[in-house]
């Protein structure tokens, strides 16, 4: 039985050694099913990306855009996600602000000595170094909340274009007035996995796919009689 | 023997579920759909992807803006044999790929092909050869008389490569990779540019903070590993010196509308603000990390 298992160990894992690595062909998604601009002077810009999707699923990519370019951003996925991807496109930016942290901690407990000065007994307990009013250990711990202010960075991030609000348009093309660090965020909808949670989830072969984000660039053109002399 | 069992049966279940993975084409999606019901491996989570812009933006940028093209500042292709480490020839495959990409968008052709001879070397020695495929190089040959082409290829050259190490899983290689091309293009600018008279290259470097970030971001998903641990390590000093550049505010929220020429703009919020002396930190502190990661006697 043991040699049975052995062969069958080894014949799967042949088979689908190829199939594995083939499996990883979301990777450049976006190169061939994501419709190019028909301007040509728009080139492919190297922040696009494709990824496997769920239903359910959200995922972020973080990219920078530059003044003074034009880009276009466009999608496209596979045909079971659906066609009301939604796709949101939000400024990210990295702000300092002021929080409370909490910390709690376990410290010894201690009850109040009163009747002791400097040195002395107190109900039969010593109370070390308290001027008239002290305080003794107990032998217990107790709970300890302690708060401070703190100036953190925080990632807040401003929504800027919503598709869901656009009749679900899988493109999108604007021209750059000062470099921003944008946020695209993708949700396949649909009641998938959702994404977090455990590690291994019960997930239909149907209920997946690729989604590609294809980013272009291009110097954006002058427009008007700059430099003719009018 | 149980757990010999498990394995068969979970290498046997899973067999049409990685099959599907390849998302190769919608009419497969159809005939699987009704199929499989089984434990997967989560594929992707909620997670975030931070990208990195490729070396030929910036330098189709800064050629546009007017800059000169300035040999001495690439690595000489002579110090490729130098690099014996692996993470050092990782390192120096990024800086050879900015300069590879220099050299393109500069039309310096000869460059560009004793460039591209020189990373096709490293990405030997690195183990990433299979990147390069016999019809990259019969392109390559073909591109020599056509600028835009030829930086076309070299572009597909690079993508070839990050798409090679995302396939195979080694973000760890790619993020390496692609800071050192970026330290080398932020080099480049810094060391062409003139503080006084190029105005759009010295404010493309300022908006180099929010890449930073980026990059930052990305190489911290993989700070365990020591090669990646040494290089945050020195971003992290640029950082602190990007720190310094201020923001102002143009005075109305950021907002991405439609123009009255129906043209989307995205637009207002702030812009980054560089000075002389922040320029000169910046370029000491880019220029010391990159002589870092090119010297040959290290």
């Amino acid at each position: 039985m043991k040699q049975h298992l052995n062969k069958i160990i080894f014949a799967v894992a042949i088979i689908s050694t190829p199939i594995f690595s083939f499996g990883q062909y979301c990777n450049n998604f976006h190169s061939s099913y994501c419709y190019t601009s028909d301007n040509e002077m728009f080139k492919l810009n190297g922040q696009s990306k494709s990824a496997l999707f769920s239903k359910g699923q959200t995922s972020e990519l973080s990219i920078v855009v530059y003044k003074g370019q034009d880009y276009r951003i466009s999608l496209c996925m596979d045909q079971n996600l659906g066609s009301q991807v939604e796709f949101k496109i939000y400024e990210t930016v990295k702000k300092k602000v002021e929080k409370v942290i909490e910390t709690k901690s376990m410290e010894n407990e201690y009850k109040k000595c009163t009747a002791c000065n400097g040195k002395g007994d107190n109900d039969g307990e010593m109370c070390y170094d308290c001027e008239g009013a002290g305080k003794v250990e107990t032998g217990g711990e107790v709970e300890v909340v302690s708060k401070e202010t703190k100036l953190v960075e925080e990632r807040v991030k401003e929504l800027l274009y919503d598709n869901s609000a656009d009749n679900y348009a899988t493109e999108i093309e604007f021209s750059v007035e000062s470099t921003r660090r944008l946020t695209i965020e993708i949700s396949v909808p649909g009641s998938g996995s959702g994404g977090t949670g455990s590690k291994t989830k019960l997930i239909k072969s149907g209920e997946m796919g690729c989604v590609g984000i294809l980013v272009e660039h291009m110097t954006t053109p002058i427009t008007g009689f700059y430099g003719t002399g009018f | 023997m149980k757990k010999q069992s498990k394995l068969a049966l979970a290498l046997l279940i899973s067999f049409p579920l990685v099959m599907f993975t390849s998302c190769g084409g919608n009419d497969d999606v159809e005939k699987m759909e009704e199929v499989v019901e089984a434990p997967v491996e989560e594929q992707q989570g909620n997670e975030t992807y931070y990208q990195i812009p490729s070396p030929d933006e910036m330098f189709g940028f800064i050629k546009e803006s007017g800059l000169a093209f300035n040999g001495e500042l690439l690595n000489p292709i002579q110090n490729a044999d130098k690099y014996v480490t692996p993470n050092r020839q990782a390192l120096n495959f990024g800086i050879y790929s900015a300069d590879l990409a220099y050299t393109a968008s500069f039309e310096e052709f000869d460059k560009t092909i004793k460039y591209f001879g020189t990373i096709q070397k490293l990405a030997d020695q690195i183990g990433i050869s299979s990147a390069f495929d016999k019809a990259l190089l019969e392109r390559i040959q073909g591109s020599l008389d056509n600028v835009d082409s030829l930086v076309s290829v070299t572009n597909s050259s690079y993508f070839s490569v990050v798409e090679y190490l995302e396939k195979n899983e080694q973000g760890d290689k790619l993020g390496i990779i692609a800071v050192a091309g970026w330290i080398e293009t932020v080099y480049v600018v810094a060391n062409s540019a003139n503080y006084k008279k190029d105005k759009a290259a010295i404010e493309r470097l300022a908006d180099q903070k929010l890449t930073l970030e980026n990059l930052l971001d990305y190489l911290g998903k993989y700070s365990d590993n020591a090669d990646v641990s040494q290089l945050l390590t020195s971003l992290r000093e640029l950082e602190a010196t990007y720190a310094t550049l201020s923001e102002e505010s143009s005075g109305s929220g950021i907002s991405l509308k439609k123009k009255e020429n129906g043209k989307m703009v995205l637009g207002g919020g702030s812009s980054i603000k560089i000075t002389e002396d922040q320029f000169n930190a910046i370029k000491a502190k880019v220029s010391e990390i990159r002589n870092n990661i090119v010297n040959t006697e290290a």
